[in-house]
């Protein structure tokens, strides 16, 4: 089985993470973003994963060569040349997609972090007999978004409403769909929105179902986002009694921390925290709702909460760093300095405390 | 004098990615020094300088970015010019004589009997045949380019006290919190090659001193103590300052301009001060027009051969329109840098601002700024690729490369 994985732009609401690394190379939860899909696609027997890109493909290929050996699936890559939006890219891998056996294809949005049912789609695609089929997501504000109003006993979709001002109903489109290869007949090789051109057709002819997401979903294309959307991730580990979580009396609630990563003593790591790669986290320091990633040295009696510290980064002593600062790579906050939503881009020395939230270039 | 022994060396320091985070957002895609002032790279002004030079035999351009980032600039600089460059890469931090001595065989080469020093970041009318004539008069081990600024601002910079009648250096302080002096070190130098030698003593003697000295625990924390490698050698620091009085360095006084290029708006006062200076020395390279036949031109502006502008477009002063730039009609460009492939359509203002690589500027769209070169969002910038859409305003900000602005802005920066 196929499945493309659509990666897009330049990853600018993510910066200044992406200025270092494209998008789908921000690790998350201690592991490249992408590499939540591929996982979740290789474990249902996906054998061929096609990268929809347009940015950097060089780096993005290192990274595969690595990854395609360790999971045993294929992975390639279709550059787009001109942004194609969301549906021409199915067109551009059309001959990586299809082959005899006829079978439908996942395709997949990267920036989308969830449960991913994908077997039980499969099972809810075989049954309808429809040509496609499309996961939603029940959301609080669904006006943000594009709804899917659906026929309530058969999931079949009867309209898309982009930005409803008026309760439509609250489910979303969720960026995961299994399609037959049919739907690539409907795209031609030019910029088109999957939403808004080709869904609306399929569903005119009373092919196009959706199916409720179970479990979290989260768009974790900005820094906000990301941080809410690894609380959900933590979340459903402890619902499935994962071992990766961590355990002891410096942790409270959900806390992944990499084996490779020191902690010291006398310190209070959680909730939902993430410690990648070669950490050191020095004794006396308090971490919760944050992300560290690889090489990151936090410093001692260091206070960091809701935040993202980029890679290489180190925190300085008796340092308070707070409410979404984010630190690109290679970032060094000086001791006893006080981040209050600083924003602050690769190779950057803080020396001076951010009193209120502010990028610094 | 001027005999072919007299062959003469110099360098241009360049500096490095890493270094100078202060030219973001426009350095996230190009070394600053291959940056544009007045239609040229940054380095091509103080290349071009040293061609007046009597007897140059070659420039070295070292730095800390990779090779192939200098290599085709590097080569067809020294075709078009016909004088000899080459880029030497820095493999770590030496500082700023450590640098010049790292290289010292290379510099040495062609055996020079002077060496000019200077750093790509400054922007000056480089007066480097009068310097090297009255270096040679004062016979020292150096002489320092000097300019006299006003008292209040001259402590962000190397404050030199020197002796009205000799210009010998007497006294030279970095960056003192009290007043010094009002002349003030332009980063531009001339030695003899017994500068090595200088350089040399300073690097046996904290080695000498380290190895010698049994540092207390309670001394080891003293940041003073934090001690320097060995060849970590700072020009201003470990040089001038302690052989100030020595009758070893003398000062050269220049009344021309003289400014830093440190950030993005700094940028755009300097390509004026070359505009101006092209206007002097070579004001073919300007454009002219009368909005007739061509575009209106107010002031010093340069169009590169290859930009296609309007004739209902009125442009200057101080304007620079780089290669393949389309600019529309009943755009009125003043104070500004439009950089490659930049597209400005119909009616659209820009004023105070930089516009970077390929940018899309929409018709009877405005992109302005105060203009005061000096506070961060003084000059509007626009990274590579920035789309802003039909009538949209962008006012005092930045904006990052890839973004499109599809609604007006102040004050803000856009990541």
């Amino acid at each position: 089985m196929k499945a493309l994985i659509l990666v897009g732009g330049f990853g600018t609401r993510l910066r200044p993470l992406t200025l270092s690394v494209p998008k789908p190379l921000v690790d998350f939860a201690n592991k490249p973003m992408i590499l939540h899909q591929i996982e979740a696609l290789k474990a249902i027997g996906v054998t061929e994963v096609v990268l929809a890109i347009n940015y950097q493909p060089e780096v993005m290929l290192n990274f595969l060569k690595d990854f395609e050996a360790k999971l045993e699936i294929k992975i390639t890559c279709s550059q787009e040349t001109e942004p194609l939006g969301t549906a021409g890219p199915l067109a551009l891998a059309r001959d990586k997609l299809i082959d005899k056996s006829g079978e439908p294809f996942f395709v997949l949005n990267s920036d989308v972090i969830s449960e991913y049912p994908l077997r039980e789609m499969i099972e809810f695609h075989k049954s309808h007999g429809g040509e496609a089929s499309i996961m939603v997501t029940k959301v609080d504000e669904p006006s943000k978004y594009g709804v899917v109003v659906t026929e309530e006993s058969t999931g079949k979709v009867e309209r898309f409403v982009e930005k409803p001002k008026l309760f439509v109903g609250n489910k979303i489109n969720a960026g995961i769909y299994l399609l037959n290869p049919s739907v690539l007949d409907r795209i031609q090789l030019r910029p088109t929105s999957i939403e808004k051109e080709v869904f609306p057709e399929i569903a005119a002819e009373g092919k196009l179902y959706a199916m409720v997401l179970p479990g979290f979903w989260m768009d974790i294309g900005q820094p906000r986002d990301y941080i809410t959307g690894l609380r959900l991730y933590l979340d459903s580990l402890r619902k499935k009694a994962s071992p990766k979580l961590a355990a002891g009396t410096h942790i409270i609630g959900n806390v992944l921390v990499d084996e490779t990563a020191k902690i010291g003593e006398g310190c209070l790591i959680g909730p939902d925290v993430a410690i990648g790669p070669g950490c050191v986290v020095e004794p006396g320091v308090r971490l919760s709702r944050c992300t560290v990633m690889r090489g990151v040295r936090i410093k001692k009696h260091a206070c960091i909460s809701s935040s993202i510290i980029g890679w290489h980064s180190t925190v300085g002593q008796w340092a308070r760093v707070e409410n979404m600062t984010i630190l690109g790579e290679d970032v060094h906050v000086c001791d006893e300095i006080y981040s209050n939503g600083g924003v602050v881009l690769p190779h950057k020395e803080i020396k001076s405390s951010i009193l209120k939230p502010e990028i610094v270039m | 004098m001027g005999g072919s022994e007299e062959r003469v060396v110099a360098v241009i320091m360049v500096g490095g990615p890493t270094k100078g985070t202060r030219f973001r957002p426009l350095s996230l895609n190009t070394p600053k020094p291959l940056f544009p002032l007045a239609g040229q790279p940054m380095v091509n002004h103080p290349i071009s300088a040293c061609k007046r030079i009597p007897n140059l035999a070659q420039i070295y351009l070292i730095g800390f970015y990779e090779e192939r980032e200098f290599a085709l600039f590097v080569s067809s600089i020294s075709n078009e010019l016909r004088v000899p460059v080459r880029y030497l890469k820095e493999d770590k931090p030496h500082g700023s004589a450590g640098g010049l001595y790292n290289f010292r065989d290379q510099i040495m080469e062609e055996s020079p009997s002077h060496i000019f020093l200077l750093n790509c970041d400054v922007c000056c009318s480089f007066p480097l045949a009068e310097m090297l004539e009255a270096h040679i008069s004062y016979r020292g081990m150096g002489t320092i380019l000097v300019i006299e600024v006003s008292p209040e601002s001259a402590n962000q910079f190397g404050e030199l006290v020197a002796d009205p009648v000799t210009n010998e250096l007497l006294h030279y302080t970095e960056k003192p919190e009290t007043f010094v002096s009002d002349r003030i070190n332009c980063g531009v130098y001339i030695f003899t090659p017994d500068i090595f030698t200088a350089i040399q003593g300073v690097s046996s003697q904290r080695k000498d001193r380290a190895t010698l000295r049994r540092v207390s625990s309670f001394e080891a924390l003293q940041p003073a103590n934090r001690s320097l490698p060995s060849d970590f050698v700072r020009l201003d620091q470990d040089i001038l300052s302690p052989l100030a009085g020595k009758k070893q360095f003398y000062v050269y006084e220049t009344t021309d301009y003289w400014e830093q290029i440190k950030t993005p708006g700094m940028s755009l006062k300097c390509s004026g001060l070359y505009l101006a200076q092209f206007r002097r020395t070579s004001p073919d390279l300007l454009a002219s027009g009368d909005g007739t036949k061509n575009a209106a031109i107010s002031g010093n502006v340069y169009i590169h051969p290859s930009a296609k502008v309007h004739p209902t477009a009125k442009i200057g002063p101080n304007a620079s329109i780089s290669a393949n730039a389309r600019i529309g009609a009943g755009v009125r460009l003043v104070h500004c840098i439009i950089l490659d492939d930049v597209e400005i359509k119909e009616n659209a203002v820009v004023i105070h601002a930089i516009v970077g690589w390929k940018s899309s500027i929409g018709r009877w769209s405005r992109v302005q700024a105060s203009g005061d070169h000096n506070t961060k969002l003084g000059v509007t910038i626009l990274g590579e690729s920035v789309t802003v859409e039909d009538e949209v305003v962008v006012i005092n900000s930045i904006v990052l490369p890839n973004k499109t602005m599809n609604v007006s802005v102040q004050e803000e920066i856009i990541l």
